[in-house]
């Protein structure tokens, strides 16, 4: 059984502890990610910093979707790039229209995966 | 509670008032135990951190007491700090404020901006969001008095008598008035929406043979659901003046000194928060709790294997009502478990042989499938069976109650037919065919080797007319021996969970010593009283939308007066 909330708000935490950890253990190197599952190791390799997302280092936030808003663009336009994939949209829902949060399948600090495949057992899109 | 001081207007409480306030869990009841100094295992301990604050001396291990099973704790409601005045980027006042945009939210704005208030609406959701097809009220001018109390007694019996029986006439007298109204203005919005009248309602057209007739709301068909249609309603209501907050999670409430709630601070999607002051009134109207695993563990530990339907329902009415030192209905909440997308809805009830997911009969197959979930509850189950029947049910189940959907209508719930579909949802369609018993059971996902054995004993209990393993009636036992094989795989999920927080009659949240708060008024899932059951009853199609509407309506309105 999914509890959604709850995996949000653990992995929010996971994420505010991976910030802590790295904050006093191995600030300076910016490994941050690096050995993550998710694309928390793409973000990294691509000169994302963990204050990026997370805003101070030392005290880390929880990330907003709108932080992945301001370099991913507008939902909108990020929903018309999938228009096309097949059974359907996922980026643009009967439940949220194109606002669904970034976070209920790209996880950054541990594997992604297919949040609709619980309900919806042939929507089997791979998820980065 | 039951002492010599109980005030005399507490005696003449109904028994559904008197008794929620007795076993129902609120924040004093935490503070008179906990400083009672009764710190025994088993004893309930609400909030944490409040607990700390109440009673410093109180054993650590009081603190959180433990559900039967060990796995719950009230701990997962402590009350939060007070957000400060610093924090809080902007104050806006309206007459009233509604939280939550569902199909009780929607209707109560539109009530209210309709007699005359400024009103607010804050919704976490990007958007206005419900479920289900149907909503239902009475049509009085066409029913006896004695038919609508007759109801009224048979839906406090389906809710074990352990409903508040003045909720119930509240929807009977007042239904048929609000669905109308709902779909009156639903249409100005655009809604695809249609009164079925007394049609769907072919069951209880008389009750203890007085006559009935019924209002039924119809929003579809489906994909088309009551989330379009209060989306629909939602557009109506901002021409009246509503102003709608979307991905706005409400996270406390404004209360004073002295309890009245004067407000709700919501939080921005930039982080920020916002003071809604409401003059008159804030109506929470938030839905239940079926995504928050901690307040499910407690309140209603069956579901913890069964799939859910909804998202983000994470019980934040009851967090508030609770803080703002509301009742939450005692352990034992009313649930609903439902699949009528696998195959067609009106086959649901027909009593089909039914196997669990080991392939194995499990149940007289006369339970209807609104109760089903209660076999189901295990890790291995959860929530799936199938029900089988072969080439000839066109015939042999004709007499059966229900609806029969003809083999090529059946295609229409089949994801292996390359065909269109039509009026279901396509991906959660789940009806197979096979030539043999083993390929329909390896398509229904079920052990084939069990499942032949199963058939085979099946056609035994037939041939002899008796189901001597479950004791079916006669009439409704067919073998299941001529190819094609059908099967449908249902697997019933929560749709919602019914049981909340106690209000009167106004809807007004009570607190423990059974006053009213100033203030604050709860509807739809999030207000108590009008279930009481295991299971949701199926007697009316559409009660629960017709509740919420009407509830939505006449609160709207009854605060708009104040």
């Amino acid at each position: 059984m999914k509890n959604r909330p709850l995996q949000r708000l653990f992995s929010a935490s996971i994420a505010l502890f991976l910030g802590v950890a790295l904050a006093s253990a191995v600030q300076a190197a910016n490994t941050a990610g690096t050995n993550d599952e998710g694309l928390g190791r793409l973000h990294a390799t691509r000169g994302v910093q963990c204050a990026g997302c997370h805003g101070n280092v030392k005290k880390p936030q929880a990330v907003p979707m709108e932080q992945c808003l301001t370099c991913h663009g507008d939902t909108k336009a990020l929903a018309a790039k999938t228009a096309s994939v097949k059974p359907t949209n996922p980026h643009e829902s009967r439940h949220y229209g194109t606002e669904a949060d970034c976070n209920l399948c790209h996880h950054q600090h541990r594997k992604s995966e297919n949040f609709c495949l619980d309900c919806h057992p042939r929507f089997d899109f791979k998820v980065k | 509670m039951m002492n010599k001081d109980r005030p005399q207007e507490e005696n003449a409480m109904d028994p559904y008032t008197r008794d929620t306030l007795a076993h129902g869990l609120s924040r004093r009841h935490f503070l008179t135990r906990s400083a009672a100094g009764a710190a025994g295992v088993g004893m309930l301990a609400l909030g944490g951190a409040a607990a700390e604050a109440a009673n410093p001396a109180a054993d650590k291990s009081a603190d959180f007491a433990r559900s039967s099973d060990g796995g719950a704790s009230l701990s997962f409601l402590p009350k939060p700090k007070p957000i400060a005045d610093k924090d809080i980027k902007e104050t806006l006042t309206f007459d009233v404020v509604v939280v939550g945009a569902g199909a009780s939210g929607v209707p109560a704005a539109l009530a209210a901006a309709e007699n005359g208030a400024s009103v607010a609406v804050i919704q976490k959701h990007p958007m206005p969001v419900s479920q289900g097809n149907t909503g239902s009220g009475i049509d009085l001018a066409s029913s006896d008095k004695a038919g609508v109390e007759a109801l009224v007694a048979r839906l406090i019996s389906d809710s074990a008598h352990r409903c508040n029986p003045a909720l119930i006439r509240q929807w009977a007298y007042n239904s048929g008035e609000a669905v109308r109204w709902v779909i009156d203005r639903a249409k100005q919005g655009g809604a695809q929406v249609v009164d079925q009248g007394s049609a769907p309602q072919f069951a209880i057209r008389k009750v203890n043979g007085y006559t009935l007739n019924y209002v039924t709301s119809f929003f579809g068909p489906k994909p088309y659901t009551t989330g379009d249609g209060m989306r629909a309603l939602a557009k109506v209501a901002e021409k009246a003046g509503v102003r709608f907050f979307f991905r706005m999670p409400a996270v406390q409430l404004v209360q004073s000194k002295s309890g009245e709630v004067l407000g709700v601070i919501a939080k921005g999607r930039d982080g920020k928060y916002t003071r809604f002051l409401a003059k008159k009134g804030v109506i929470l109207a938030t839905g239940d709790y079926q995504n928050n695993k901690a307040m499910c563990d407690y309140f209603i530990p069956d579901l913890k294997h069964l799939g859910r339907k909804q998202m983000d329902r994470t019980g934040d009415g009851f967090a508030l009502a609770y803080w703002a030192g509301g009742v939450i209905e005692p352990i034992g909440h009313t649930k609903m478990l439902h699949d009528f997308d696998a195959g067609p809805a009106s086959m649901c009830d027909m009593p089909f042989l039914a196997v669990n997911r080991a392939g194995q009969r499990f149940v007289n197959e006369t339970v209807e499938m609104s109760l089903l979930n209660n076999y189901l509850r295990d890790a291995k189950d959860a929530g799936h069976y199938c029900q089988v029947f072969d080439s000839n049910y066109m015939t042999q189940a004709a007499s059966w109650p229900g609806k029969l959907v003809p083999p090529e209508g059946l295609k229409n719930y089949m994801p292996d037919d390359p065909g269109p579909k039509k009026g279901v949802f396509e991906s959660q369609v789940n009806t197979h065919v096979a030539d043999t018993l083993e390929e329909l059971a390896r398509k229904l996902e079920i052990d084939p080797a069990n499942f032949v054995a199963t058939v085979r004993r099946y056609n035994e209990v037939v041939a002899s007319g008796k189901d001597s393993d479950f004791g079916k009636p006669a009439d409704r036992l067919i073998p299941v021996e001529k190819p094609p094989f059908y099967g449908i795989h249902r697997r019933v999920r929560v749709s919602a969970i019914c049981s909340g927080v106690l209000v009167d009659a106004n809807h007004q949240a009570l607190d423990a010593e059974g006053k009213p708060i100033k203030g604050l008024y709860l509807i739809g899932n999030l207000g108590g009283g009008f279930y009481g059951g295991v299971d949701y009853p199926l007697t009316v199609f559409g009660l629960s939308l017709g509740r919420c509407y009407t509830f939505g309506y006449l609160a709207g309105r009854h605060v708009a007066k104040q």
